[in-house]
């Protein structure tokens, strides 16, 4: 059960990490650097599963997504297949607590950097994209790695949200967090107790590197 | 030959907090746009280049017209071949002063070429390999100028170049400002409150006051 929930969470928390990663920047740079009607509204939505109980987070994902869900049964329709009780179905869990997470870091840090170094930037003759790949997020990189290290901690440890989609089949959908209850449901406190450990030296790692990468002085 | 005529409404329509109404035409050399903080100088150097635009009115530099409100023409910041020297330099932090030059320039198999030649017209070689917070604040001033002079400007627009530097300093690289813009026959446009810097430099003087010359 260890080994099995333990790959099981890599593997999950590796796809959502890099899913994160892409998504929470680009949507980072587009709040940070556009106006649009709406903008802190959709900022508002995407934070939410940061402050509501992941199971609620959950529901919601099955009503878009589940068999009879309003984009799920499309895709039922058309493949004869449904994310929910599947790995993927956990990815997608992970991802959307995680996102908040990587949108926050990386858009403080974003609009953090001094705007006439993107000024001087295209007086110098360059794009807007080619200044935001050379100028702005080399200048935010504390930010949005603080922001990476941050959503894999928050996926490694999503419990509920995975419960509901995904639900708890173990070596199929069974990640670490939801091996660990099922362990002391169980009475296999010594299962549980690797379990726990395991994940708590990650997560102080993840902290530890975090508030690291925060108080590095880069460049002056 | 940069020829200007621009007008500006700063602040909200209602209370008409500042208006800038200012027409110019300058030729060669080094000109010198005066005044005390507030007259419109900056606001004036970034209409130039792009960074804000005029209400209405037009700027046109040697045959290339940058703004002509009448026909509908506002080039791109990136379009205009404006040399930007700003007051605080804006170096970019992550980038060693060889890096910061080459930037610019356009021709990718001619930066490394065109960084040394900038590197040894300033007699900054020592420090190419620098950070900008490693180097000193002349040092800077002068990479920020061979960064702009790097891209071939039609123009190189100066906001305040001298003021984080000390008194010393600052007659020692006016010497060069004027020595380079001699070397490059690249207008240039100094913007400063300081009498002077304003006397020292300049083929030609214009002063601002409240938004409109003097």
């Amino acid at each position: 059960m260890v080994w099995e929930s333990l790959k099981l969470s890599l593997l999950v928390v590796s796809f959502a990490t890099v899913i994160v990663g892409v998504f929470g920047l680009a949507l980072a740079l587009l709040l940070a650097k556009r106006e649009f009607w709406g903008k802190e509204l959709l900022d508002a939505v995407l934070t939410m599963p940061l402050v509501l109980p992941p199971t609620v987070t959950g529901y919601y994902l099955i009503v878009l997504l589940g068999r009879r869900g309003l984009v799920g049964s499309y895709i039922y329709d058309l493949t004869g297949w449904t994310i929910v009780f599947t790995w993927q179905g956990a990815v997608i869990a992970a991802v959307v607590v995680a996102l908040p997470l990587m949108i926050k870091a990386s858009r403080a840090s974003i609009e953090s950097v001094n705007p006439d170094y993107e000024i001087a930037s295209y007086t110098l003759g360059k794009s807007k994209l080619e200044t935001y790949f050379r100028i702005t997020l080399p200048l935010a990189k504390r930010g949005i790695l603080a922001g990476l290290v941050l959503s894999f901690a928050r996926a490694l440890g999503e419990f509920g949200a995975t419960l509901m989609i995904a639900g708890n089949i173990p070596g199929r959908t069974q990640t670490m967090p939801l091996a660990i209850y099922e362990a002391v449901a169980a009475g296999d406190n010594r299962q549980a107790q690797i379990l726990a450990l395991m994940l708590t030296a990650i997560s102080i790692l993840a902290v530890y590197m975090t508030n690291k990468i925060s108080r590095s002085q880069i460049y002056g | 030959m940069i020829e200007l005529a621009v007008k500006k409404h700063l602040g909200d329509k209602q209370n008409s907090a500042f208006r800038l109404d200012i027409k110019f035409s300058v030729g060669e050399g080094i000109t010198v746009l005066a005044g005390s903080s507030g007259a419109g100088k900056t606001t004036t150097l970034r209409m130039i280049a792009g960074i804000l635009a005029p209400d209405e009115g037009f700027i046109k530099v040697g045959t290339q017209t940058y703004f002509d409100s009448s026909r509908g023409i506002n080039l791109s910041i990136q379009m205009r071949q404006v040399g930007f020297v700003f007051q605080d330099y804006a170096l970019f932090p992550h980038l060693t002063a060889e890096q910061n030059i080459a930037y610019g320039v356009k021709n990718s198999s001619l930066k490394r070429e065109k960084a040394r030649e900038m590197l040894s017209l300033f007699h900054i070689e020592p420090i190419r390999g620098q950070l900008p917070r490693e180097m000193s604040g002349g040092e800077q001033q002068r990479v920020a100028l061979a960064r702009a002079l790097a891209s071939d400007p039609d123009i190189v627009l100066l906001d305040e170049p001298l003021s984080a530097v000390d008194v010393e300093t600052r007659a020692k690289l006016l010497d060069e400002i004027e020595a380079v813009q001699h070397e490059t026959a690249i207008p240039f446009i100094y913007v400063t409150h300081n009498e002077t810097e304003a006397a020292r430099l300049g083929t030609h003087r214009i002063t601002l006051k409240g938004g409109s010359i003097e």
